[in-house]
């Protein structure tokens, strides 16, 4: 692993935050999960067209992709704490505006607009200052706190049904905003680290380059003023790059299997009922595929990237075994795979990006990350259902995700030959090299 | 009109169980009901099978050699019915043919709707056309039509397709809460679907609305004042 802040916590007021970040996960992203059961009752209500109202989730999918990059660098500036009570600020109030329904335009400003960018705002610096406070056990850190969403998710299906029977789609969506004004209690327990700031600046100069993770040297010639705003610099590296065009090719992957696995158990003749409970499997055996992740990552038994590439690899092969699937029982064990896999790689992921580029340019590297992300995510479910037309079979979209997934191993697998062939190279050059090096005199001045 | 005949067939076998089919019919329409004899009783001689509706006998029968048929032209709603063919012997054996008009399905779950507001309610019929749709509010235990020429600033009846209709109902107030019943007029009779509409005042669902944020706003005190004392504490010690 590689070094971070200076002295991160790992432990003691880390789990705090650790619990308030499983907590934004839920109130941001298992919302965002669940707004689907308002789609019939807003379409009704305003009589409009099925696809006009998904335009809601579109929007606020959209904002909360293009808020990440902002809310990572307003980070840097104003710590984290402020960013997630701002979002959880914008959060209650897309929802408790959207109370007031006037229209579907509003709609779009309020639950689509609004309500994207607090949960952008709230999920960007909770999933950052996770990272931030661990280094040894990080990958755990922020597999529990990930397991948030699969938790709320499971727990809010039901609830906000229950809402919307007791309230309407109106006084459901007014007391939801309520309950996401809590982001902010979750907030204000996000205490900013007092050494990150500080230490930031001199820290490229007391690096040693270490034996494994990615090698330091190029950061040396960068002044540390960087860190203060938005790193643009990032696209300059090439494990950022490949690890975000994995990301990119993921996140195609990612969003179509949900879409189609309701429809594909309808195919097979299965009833909404136990329909419904394929997407219970789904959220459970995802909980449990993270908090297994995060545990068996902080063994550190294996290097991250192996790991991810581990689990890609083995979604993928359920993906492509999941169309074999023909009846109920069948069906619910490669979901169960997928989704246990599922939750093994979202664990993961983020602690692979802190591996990958290093702690000081983490937060400016999750937003850029996610920007990247969201444009695979965009493309994903519209090519797939362009292949499922053309093909007439639900299943071609499993293929299409398990390809692409594929396809996205590669390139973690060459940034790991990439980050091997760096780590041979300082320790073949470390010898020699260190004496030519320009930061070496105020090194061995420092390290005195 | 040139009619397709529909043919339906039931089997005359189980004894003490009766046999039961239900047909739906959007229009009128020739059909041609047939019970057959099981293979156990084709022992028997000269085994007799009447056909009825209701009480009366239906005196056309054409037989072949195990089943028994009865030709019917529905026209109307008297012709809709259950007609049954019995076998007579030690016990009774018989089936039934319910003929009816199809079902339109109400909603389980009410409605909800708040003071002011808008509310829409939806009846569909999926598999056949209704002719024209009715709809009618419950005043105690009477159902009255509601016409929304006479009412235009408070109803909206909207034929959305031909299978489809909307009952908007403007500027909610308490009085509107209750049962509606959407009716949909076939070529052979009516039929109806009940839907309910509950009317609640904004102060509803602002009471734990309120609750949900005095609570967000004590716990973010609580936590802002701890972290301020211990700071204080750290400075001290």
């Amino acid at each position: 692993m590689q070094a971070k802040d200076s002295n991160p916590p790992d432990g003691g007021y880390g789990w705090v935050v650790v619990v308030s970040a499983f907590m934004v996960m839920g109130l941001t992203a298992a919302v965002l999960k669940t707004f689907g059961l308002f789609f019939v009752e807003i379409q009704q209500h305003f009589d409009e067209l099925a696809s006009t109202t998904s335009w809601i989730t579109s929007v606020t999918i959209a904002i909360f992709h293009l808020g990440a990059p902002v809310a990572s660098s307003l980070c840097v500036r104003y710590t984290h704490r402020a960013v997630v009570i701002t979002g959880g600020l914008l959060a209650f109030s897309g929802m408790a505006l959207g109370f007031l329904g006037l229209n579907m335009v509003w709609m779009y400003a309020t639950t689509g607009f609004l309500q994207g960018l607090g949960i952008s705002f709230s999920w960007t610096p909770a999933i950052s200052i996770v990272s931030h406070y661990f280094s040894k056990k990080r990958a755990l850190a922020n597999a529990i706190a990930s397991a948030g969403e699969c938790a709320f998710a499971f727990t809010f299906g039901p609830f906000f049904q229950w809402l919307i029977s007791q309230y309407g789609w109106k006084g459901a969506l007014l007391i939801i905003g309520g309950i996401q004004l809590n982001i902010c209690v979750c907030g204000v327990l996000m205490r900013p680290l007092a050494s990150s700031c500080l230490l930031q600046a001199g820290h490229s100069e007391t690096e040693t380059p270490l034996g494994n993770g990615a090698s330091r040297i190029d950061k040396e010639d960068k002044s540390p003023i960087t860190q203060k705003t938005f790193n643009w610099m990032l696209v300059r590296r090439p494990e950022f790059v490949l690890y975000a065009i994995f990301g990119l090719l993921a996140a195609m992957s990612f969003f179509v299997p949900p879409l189609f696995l309701v429809p594909l158990s309808y195919s097979l003749g299965i009833d909404e009922s136990w329909t419904a409970s394929l997407l219970s499997i789904l959220a459970m055996v995802d909980f449990a595929g993270r908090l297994l992740c995060g545990w068996y990552a902080n063994l550190h038994v294996t290097k991250t990237v192996h790991l991810l590439t581990m689990t890609i690899t083995l979604i993928s092969t359920s993906l492509m075994l999941l169309p074999l699937a023909n009846n109920y029982l069948s069906l619910a064990i490669f979901t169960g795979f997928y989704g246990f896999f599922f939750g093994t790689t979202v664990a993961v992921h983020i602690t692979v990006l802190a591996d990958v580029v290093g702690m000081p340019d983490f937060d400016s590297a999750l937003g850029l990350f996610m920007l990247i992300r969201s444009t695979g995510g965009f493309v994903g479910p519209p090519l797939a259902g362009l292949i499922v037309d053309m093909a007439g079979d639900y299943r071609a979209g499993f293929y299409m995700a398990g390809a692409t997934l594929v396809l996205s191993a590669g390139f973690l697998v060459t940034l790991d030959q990439l980050q091997q062939r760096k780590e041979r190279g300082i320790q073949t050059n470390t010898k020699p090299e260190k004496s030519m090096l320009p930061y070496s005199s105020l090194h061995l001045l420092k390290l005195q | 009109k040139k009619f397709h005949k529909q043919f339906y067939k039931l089997l005359l076998g189980v004894s003490g169980t009766s046999m039961e089919k239900n047909i739906t019919l959007g229009s009128a329409a020739r059909i041609e009901l047939s019970c057959k004899l099981d293979n156990k009783y084709s022992h028997l001689k000269s085994p007799q099978v009447t056909w009825k509706r209701g009480n009366e006998t239906i005196g056309h029968i054409s037989k072949t050699k195990n089943s028994w048929s009865i030709q019917l032209k529905i026209l109307d709603n008297s012709n809709l019915g259950s007609y049954s063919c019995t076998l007579k012997g030690e016990e009774e054996i018989s089936a039934v043919f319910n003929l009816q008009v199809p079902k339109i399905g109400g909603k389980e779950k009410p409605i909800v709707s708040y003071e002011g507001d808008t509310a829409v309610m939806i009846c569909e019929s999926l598999d056949y056309t209704p002719i024209a749709w009715t709809w009618y509010m419950t005043n105690g235990s009477e159902q009255i039509a509601i016409n929304d020429s006479l009412l235009a600033d408070k109803y909206a009846i909207n034929r959305i397709s031909a299978n489809v209709t909307h009952l908007k109902i403007l500027k909610l107030t308490k009085e509107d809460d209750g049962v509606y019943w959407c009716e949909a007029a076939f070529e052979l009779g009516k039929s109806k679907g009940k839907l309910k509409l509950k009317v609640l005042s904004f102060m509803v669902p602002l009471k734990p609305f309120l609750a949900i944020v005095a609570e967000a706003v004590i716990l973010v005190t609580i936590v802002f004042l701890y972290e301020i004392y211990s700071k204080k504490k750290e400075k001290h010690a």
